[in-house]
């Protein structure tokens, strides 16, 4: 207890000494806690966002590793590649659904897609020069039906019609980019009837409302035609983009039309009943009448365990190598914290260079401060306090000049620690969107390599930290993709970072004493009051 | 009885010898002087008294056991109570907490230490104002009195004394002298080490250190 006491006395009897070992170790101390504050930040926002996220993946046909298992002999054949990719299939619904079965799929659900055109009484949303005329299907030639998670073939009409298998399906409704107007509602779930919600340009540019029946026309058969019931008429924040004007109006928001994915399988199975062989005036070529579509299947996941231990259970269940299963919701998550991981990074770095350089500055100061408390050791020693206890002395000395430099340090760090790490991560935003805007200003395109994909997708939770934002299907994400990062962290300080800093303290009191530590153990007290006399 | 003893005590610096074949003994209730020229091994001699150095051989016996056996921490904590010739007091503490954190080392108990610590500078001439001033502000003699207070602080049997009279007027000289006479007739084994003839007259015995062995002269 009297050393206690003796440490405190000697303290308050050397406050020029222990001003400036305290002065360096606040420094430590706040910078220690920006750092800290910086990565528990960049750490908290990933697994709160994590936690909270279902995450979703699709099972997708795997193109990257058939080109690079081609391009392994160092020489390209275009041939054989559209060969490959001609022979590509998709998978189908009865397939997906075997995937489904695995244990650690929570949900599963899929759309189905297809392209038709209007009538002269019902005519798609144009905004641009894009032409709606009937003339603008086709396929890329040499692509399979199905590239993305259920295919993407390139039959493009007025309209794109999507069904879906539930109303877990349909993200754009749950997640609010959608709402259906009141006066309508939501065709029944699973109805094989021609039941569909259309959007409300849509309605107000063709006069229909609740109730009303339209006509569509499978685009290469002017005779095949469905008569759709409007149930629900809905607004969307989705707005027109690059995709629409590349594909043509059918990827127009505005024209998107949905039903029940049973009650396009009959429009669709009804067009393949009826197919014809047609030739294209143009160009001489042969290819049936019959609607194609798309399948998209979609499987969510409790949290991304689940997930990564779904890419194991299906090759078990027999899914091919061929195929990969990929999930855009962690991919764009992980765009999303890409600057704040970048932050916490650098953060680790500035932290342990900190602690290097202030470690070796306190042990300096240590070593200069006991062989100038030479003499004191001597005498405490002469008078029968043993070395160990003299140690001890110096040690909580130390330790309590440290600690109150680290509880100064806390309260500034966590006064601050916000808005630096927000003003950081602002300044690392800018540095990384300003790529994508090179990007963008050279080649005349979105950068979607390292600037990342589109807001998060429908899967996120809207209460995330940051600005993470709300979401739109595929083609927004790869078409119109400007990234949307983590920009702002709303708790950087939190008990763990409190406990680092008390090891960070701690550590640091061990690694200063230690000299001192030392030189009190060598010292011999006749010696050192035989040189005073 | 002896409450210390030297036996064929020899020590030296190196190859060069200091002490050779030193024997005597201390008793309880004495006043003992140590003279010799400068150089002779005075404080050497009182260093290894102290437990603060080793004699190359030989043995010192405290109540007759080795003081080589004895944790030499608490002997010099406990059993013996050094004032030094240049004082040795902590100067950044007043001289009441100098004579406290002595009993502090030791262990001492007894009620309150401070007021043990004030009615032992009272008993050497310090009042209660001096006592709690830093050292550095007290003059030479207030120091060698704070130190005789904290050599006495925690009771030990034997004093050591290195030129406790050194540095002081003749006055002073005198009071420190008689302060060390009230000691052992409280029955404490007074040791001191001087080259002044004056201190060597008040005390009972004198030993003279020189290259013969420690020779014993009757007062």
């Amino acid at each position: 207890m009297y050393i206690l006491k003796n440490a405190l006395r000697s303290i308050s009897r050397s406050k020029g000494r222990n001003v400036l070992i305290g002065t360096i170790a606040l420094v430590i101390a706040v910078s220690a806690c920006l750092g800290l504050s910086i990565r528990q930040a960049s750490d908290s926002a990933r697994e709160s966002a994590l936690d909270s996220m279902s995450v979703t993946a699709t099972i997708s046909y795997d193109r990257q590793s058939m080109m690079n298992g081609m391009m392994g002999g160092g020489k390209f054949d275009r041939d054989q590649f559209q060969n490959m990719m001609g022979g590509a299939s998709s998978l189908t619904l009865d397939e997906y659904k075997k995937y489904a079965e695995a244990e650690s799929v929570d949900d599963f659900y899929y759309t189905l897609t297809a392209y038709l055109n209007g009538n002269d009484d019902f005519s798609p949303v144009t905004t641009d020069s894009s032409d709606s005329s009937n003339d603008n299907s086709g396929r890329f030639p040499g692509f399979p039906g199905n590239m993305m998670g259920g295919g993407m073939s390139f039959s493009s009409g007025d309209f794109t019609i999507v069904g879906y298998s539930g109303d877990n399906a349909m993200t754009e409704f749950i997640n609010g980019v959608a709402t259906i107007l009141d006066g309508g509602q939501m065709f029944e779930e699973g109805t094989s009837e021609y039941s569909c919600v259309i959007s409300e340009e849509l309605a107000l540019y063709n006069e229909i409302s609740v109730g009303d029946v339209f006509t569509l026309v499978n685009p290469l058969l002017e005779t095949e035609i469905y008569e759709l019931t409007v149930t629900g008429i809905y607004s969307s924040s989705e707005t027109n983009d690059f995709s629409s004007m590349m594909f043509g109006g059918g990827q127009d928001p505005a024209n998107k039309i949905y039903m029940s994915s049973n009650a396009l399988s009959l429009i669709i199975d009804n067009s393949e009943a009826n197919s014809t062989t047609i030739t294209d005036e143009d160009t001489g070529r042969e290819q049936e009448s019959a609607l194609s579509s798309t399948l998209s299947a979609t499987y969510v996941f409790d949290d991304t365990d689940g997930y990564y231990a779904f890419e194991k259970e299906v090759r078990t269940l027999g899914l091919d190598d061929s195929y990969t299963v990929s999930s855009t919701d962690l991919t764009a998550f992980e765009n999303s914290i890409v600057p704040l991981n970048t932050l916490g990074t650098m953060a680790g770095w500035f932290l342990l260079v900190i602690l290097l350089i202030g470690s070796v500055i306190l042990v300096v100061l240590n070593i200069f401060n006991v062989r100038e408390r030479k003499y004191e050791v001597g005498v405490l020693t002469a008078m029968g306090m043993k070395k160990s206890k003299v140690a001890c002395q110096f040690v909580c000395e130390i330790l309590v000049v440290t600690m109150v430099a680290i509880l100064l340090g806390a309260l500034i760090g966590a006064v601050s620690s916000v808005p630096v790490t927000n003003a950081l991560l602002e300044n690392q935003i800018s540095n990384q969107s300003s790529r994508g805007d090179r990007f963008e200003e050279n080649f005349g395109r979105p950068d979607n390599i390292g600037g990342g994909m589109g807001g998060f997708p429908s899967g996120m939770p809207s209460d995330l930290p940051g600005n993470i934002g709300g979401g739109k299907d595929f083609f927004g994400d790869m078409f119109g993709g400007a990234a949307n990062y983590v920009s702002e962290v709303n708790s950087a300080m939190d008990l763990t970072v409190v406990l680092e800093m008390v090891g960070i303290g701690l550590v640091l009191t061990l690694i200063a004493s230690a000299a001192s530590v030392l030189f009190i153990m060598r010292y011999d007290p006749l010696k050192i009051l035989a040189n005073r006399d | 009885m002896s409450i210390l003893a030297l036996n064929n005590i020899c020590f030296s610096y190196g190859k060069t010898p200091v002490l050779k074949d030193i024997s005597y003994e201390f008793e309880i209730g004495k006043m003992y002087c140590i003279i010799g020229r400068s150089g002779a091994g005075k404080t050497t001699l009182l260093s290894l008294l102290s437990g603060l150095a080793t004699p190359d051989s030989g043995e010192i016996s405290y109540n007759g056991d080795d003081i080589a056996k004895i944790d030499k921490y608490t002997f010099r904590s406990k059993y013996i109570g050094v004032v030094f010739q240049s004082f040795n007091l902590l100067t950044k503490y007043t001289a009441l907490e100098n004579v406290v954190l002595s009993m502090d080392v030791a262990g001492y108990k007894c009620e309150s230490k401070k007021k043990r610590a004030l009615e032992l500078l009272e008993s050497v001439g310090l009042d209660e104002d001096e006592a709690n001033r830093r050292v550095l502000k007290l003059s030479g003699g207030q120091q060698q009195r704070v130190a005789i207070a904290r050599a006495l602080s925690y009771d030990p049997d034997i004093i050591l004394a290195d030129e406790p009279t050194g540095n002081l007027d003749r006055e002073t000289q005198s009071e420190i002298m008689e302060i060390f006479r009230n000691l052992t007739e409280k029955g404490k084994c007074v040791i001191l080490v001087s080259h002044s003839p004056e201190v060597a007259k008040m005390c009972d015995e004198v030993y003279e250190l020189s290259k013969t062995p420690l020779k014993k002269r009757m007062v």
